[in-house]
């Protein structure tokens, strides 16, 4: 029955996520031919991270994008921690070259390390309002990240130290705002953008160790 | 108008897929009883002395802390102060030992520390509040004023044994010191960077940051942060250790907390350590990269009369593992019994 509750939860965020909308585009730079982006970037968010994504753009009235991105931190240990988002992103308006808009991601996490594993399922939601041109774009952005149910399960070190510990679900988690600016630059089939800006907690007091974070990426259209 | 229709669509959908995100998220929030919070007390960190009235305690200027003694009570006292800020005494506990050879050894979680009681930010003001405590903890177990006393310290703990030294000069019958971070709060800084130079592509380093996006908690939401910070315990450093270290429970908030008086005060902890004549036993191991023999040879001369000792075979927790025990302890004993 709890696996049965996990996996309602963690469709209908997937589900929800993918009605809504996600990754960095230009949306005047995206001609009516190209309806698939290859998306690839390093930076800090967390961790310093390699993410690679797929976006799929819709034919539809106003400009939707549903994408899967894949993010890994660095590391001896390569897929014990890592992130998958599943969503999109829509235009939501344009008033001449100025447009807004939103995306919805589904977020499964993993960390491991010699003290516990833990998987966590959750949503990230952002607005977009920018300056965009065919060949270039600024924008300043804002979202939260909320991590919403975390299965904890810890290591033999861990209950050799702590036999009481609770495995299982633990709800709520963690919530982190972020906001920034982005920019990038277009030519022919290839994008290549940059995000930078600043995350805080939930309480907007408190911070991540690493509390901002930096993205450098290049989207290839086709 | 194309716009306008386009832009309600899209709000409808959006406000539809939040909506059923809140009633399925609630539903499944109310019906379910497998569904743990994690900042209730005994589940992701075992609870302190004022949780659970089971454990050893006593109360101490205010705190209740969580505290053993071992040997006879008028036996010679050998206090142990433990590291962090923020650790606890568990790992040390090998140091009852000197219960058997006639010492009375009292073990105590300083305050917001181990299984001692915890303690909001702010209220770690001064560093003073944790040398009332050694004071407060040896004025609890002294039987009677002529009963020696000794300070063990052993990292962060060596430091506060420097820093009650500083103060009270002639309080304190004999020391020994693990590895202190530094006495000047410069060196401190400069040990912490050796110690934890992982490098931005490490996996020790991921390990550390990675978990904020999966625990955050409000700046005393002790447990949460408790648990994540004994999660940072478990990243690689450079300090040489034998294996895992065991500990009860982190001290996230005062660990937290004494790092922001040192940035703010910038202490030199040395100014008086002129007027302590009896010969200190400072201790380094041979396998802590961060430390060496030249950097505990500066740290160490902060004190007119020196033993300096390598412990062989063992990293910055030399007393916690066999072979750093093994290696350690009959220097300490042989310290312990001339000045007794």
């Amino acid at each position: 029955m709890k696996t049965i509750k996990i996996i309602l939860v963690a469709v209908a965020l997937f589900c929800t996520a993918d009605l809504s909308l996600a990754q960095n585009i230009n949306w005047r730079g995206i001609n009516s031919e190209q309806n698939h982006l290859l998306n690839l970037n390093v930076g800090l968010d967390f961790a310093s991270n390699i993410d690679l994504g797929y976006g799929y753009k819709l034919n539809t009235n106003i400009p939707i994008l549903l994408n899967v991105e894949f993010s890994l931190p660095f590391g001896s240990n390569l897929l014990d921690d890592f992130k998958v988002k599943l969503g999109g992103q829509a235009e939501l308006f344009t008033v001449e070259n100025f447009s807004f808009t939103v995306k919805a991601y589904g977020v499964f996490r993993r960390y491991e390390n010699s003290l516990t594993r833990l998987l966590n399922f959750g949503s990230e939601f952002s607005g977009v309002l920018g300056y965009y041109k065919p060949s270039w774009y600024l924008a300043a952005e804002f979202g939260f990240d909320k991590a919403v149910t975390t299965h904890v399960k810890h290591s033999v070190l861990t209950t050799e130290d702590f036999p009481d510990v609770k495995d299982g679900w633990y709800i709520p988690t963690a919530g982190n705002f972020f906001y920034g600016v982005q920019a990038g630059y277009s030519f022919e089939s290839v994008d290549i953008y940059s995000r930078i800006g600043k995350t805080i907690t939930q309480d907007l007091k408190t911070t991540a160790l690493i509390p901002y974070y930096l993205q450098l990426g290049l989207i290839t259209k086709f | 108008m194309k716009n306008k229709n386009s832009f309600l669509t899209a709000m409808k959908y959006l406000g539809m897929s939040l909506l059923y995100l809140l009633i399925i998220g609630s539903t499944f929030i109310l019906t379910s009883c497998d569904i743990m919070e994690p900042d209730k007390p005994g589940r992701l960190v075992p609870k302190t002395v004022d949780e659970d009235p089971s454990l050893p305690s006593i109360i101490v200027n205010g705190a209740k802390l969580h505290s053993e003694a071992f040997g006879s009570p008028s036996d010679p006292m050998i206090v142990v102060l433990h590291g962090g800020p923020g650790s606890d005494y568990r790992h040390l506990l090998r140091c009852k030992e000197f219960a058997s050879q006639g010492y009375r050894v009292v073990f105590y979680d300083q305050r917001g520390s181990g299984l001692s009681q915890r303690f909001p930010k702010s209220s770690y003001n001064s560093v003073q509040i944790m040398t009332d405590e050694v004071s407060g903890v040896i004025a609890y177990y002294r039987t009677s004023p002529t009963q020696k006393v000794f300070l063990l310290g052993h990292s962060w703990g060596a430091m506060l044994a420097t820093i009650y030294v500083n103060e009270y000069p002639t309080a304190i019958d004999g020391l020994i010191l693990g590895e202190p971070g530094g006495f000047i709060w410069q060196d401190v800084k400069d040990y912490m960077a050796r110690v934890f130079d992982l490098g931005i592509l490490s996996e020790s380093l991921n390990d550390a940051t990675y978990i904020d996006q999966f625990f955050t908690a409000n700046e005393d939401n002790h447990i949460i942060l408790d648990y994540k910070y004994g999660l940072f315990g478990a990243s690689d450093s450079n300090v040489g250790n034998e294996g895992h270290l065991t500990r009860w429970r982190a001290g996230a908030v005062i660990n937290k907390a004494l790092h922001c008086l040192g940035e703010k005060e910038n202490p030199n902890w040395t100014k008086h350590l002129h007027m302590y004549e009896t010969k200190v036993l400072f201790i380094y191991s041979e396998r802590n990269k961060a430390y060496g023999y030249n950097y505990a040879l500066k740290v160490s001369s902060a004190y007119p009369n020196v033993q300096l000792f390598k412990t062989n075979g063992a990293g910055h927790d030399m007393l916690s593992f066999e072979t750093g025990w093994k290696n350690t302890y009959p220097t300490m004993l042989s310290y312990l019994n001339n000045l007794k």
